[in-house]
């Protein structure tokens, strides 16, 4: 079959978001999924039609979504809307709108400057090469670490949901 | 002109500590946030306001409950209940904002609610956490109640406040993201600069030059 002419062809654009908490693994047909509900539920079936969106890539904690030309607003209303998916909770931080994936993918490859300072340093003695970290007097596992923020997931099997903190929050072992 | 989140809920409430919340705020273009039974900071650049929600207590209560919370200076919102509460608790002075209007009886907020509203300079709060996080039919009566709420400020003036009502980072929102969420209300840009300042309104009113009594 022959391709479609580029004139013929439908006018696209994409969306760049950053997926939130930092360090989540994305399956890009889940989240195609979570995306797809949420704009089926705020917009309808028809309006769901029109938008077409779809996740076509996943990577380095962003996402690029795809949306039919014109229809941005919709979705980009549509993806502050997403909480989750699967059992996780989520969140995506729309940071732009491009005719093509490449300028995207441009924005979130630039060398990033090292951040100033505030580099959260591990407690040298903690077992395994685990970060430990103790706030409101409880002792927690380092998940992940970025400048000044801290997110932390409390030690044990029982309780497994992770705090967001940053390095001031944490008391000194 | 401060663009504030009207209300977020960091730990113990929610799993957030208020300086994360301050942090995220900053980037999410927010220049101060009410925190709920937090102390009042600047971290990051962001002034954290300490705020008091009351909720559940019979109207006599929350007398007593607003004495206490304007001695420490907090912003202090009440949760909405029926129609002969809200006009109490409006009337009672110190109190800057109603809250969880979407979640009150259909009368909840009469013509009558929003004059006295307007009157003694309380702001009714839109919390858009179940414009977020809900869907179906709750969603949809969260939107018509925000509808009607909309059209009573623009008759009677009395001031709106946006929240998400953040337990979490992950639950707050961009200023970009609550103006397009508030399109969806009907409201337009200026609606939405007048509502992420609301705060300010309530909690600093200008003094009118000249005041009309009799």
């Amino acid at each position: 079959m022959t391709p479609r002419p580029p004139t013929m062809r439908e006018k696209r654009r994409y969306i760049l978001a950053k997926v939130d908490p930092a360090g989540t693994i994305i399956d890009q047909k889940e989240l195609y999924f979570a995306v797809s509900d949420a704009v089926t539920s705020l917009w309808g079936d028809s309006a769901a039609a029109v938008v077409n969106a779809a996740v076509v890539a996943a990577e380095e904690g962003h996402v690029i979504v795809r949306c039919q030309r014109g229809t941005e607003r919709e979705l980009a209303i549509a993806l502050s809307t997403v909480t989750g998916y699967r059992d996780q909770r989520l969140t995506l931080r729309l940071a732009a709108a491009s005719g093509t994936m490449e300028s995207l993918r441009a924005r979130f490859r630039k060398p990033k400057q090292p951040a100033p300072a505030e580099v959260y340093s591990p407690d040298p003695g903690a077992e395994n090469g685990e970060r430990e970290a103790v706030f409101a007097g409880k002792k927690f596992m380092v998940a992940g670490c970025e400048g000044g923020k801290v997110d932390v997931i409390e030690k044990g099997f029982k309780n497994a949901n992770r705090l967001f903190l940053t390095t001031e929050d944490l008391e000194v072992p | 002109m401060k663009i504030t989140d009207a209300c977020v809920c960091p730990y113990p409430l929610g799993d957030s500590s208020v300086r994360r919340m301050a942090l995220e705020a900053g980037k999410l273009g927010f220049d101060s946030i009410v925190a709920i039974d937090a102390p009042p900071l600047e971290y990051g650049g962001v002034r954290v306001c300490p705020g008091i929600l009351i909720r559940d207590p019979a109207a006599k209560d929350v007398i007593s409950s607003v004495k206490r919370g304007r001695e420490t200076g907090a912003v202090i919102m009440v949760q909405a209940r029926d129609n002969g509460f809200n006009r109490a608790v409006i009337g009672v002075k110190g109190v800057h904002v109603l809250c969880g209007i979407h979640a009150a009886e259909k009368t909840a907020f009469d013509h009558v609610t929003a004059k006295m509203a307007a009157d003694h300079g309380v702001a009714v709060d839109i919390d858009l956490s179940p414009v977020i996080g809900g869907r179906g039919i709750g969603r949809q009566r969260a939107i018509h109640r925000y509808r009607d709420i909309l059209m009573f400020s623009r008759r009677f003036g009395f001031p709106l406040t946006l929240s998400t009502h953040a337990r979490s980072v992950l639950e707050m929102r961009g200023v970009r993201d609550l103006a397009g969420l508030c399109s969806l209300l009907g409201m337009d840009e200026y609606d939405v600069e007048g509502a992420l300042s609301g705060i300010t309104r309530v909690t600093s009113p200008a003094d009118h030059a000249v005041k009309v009594i009799g």
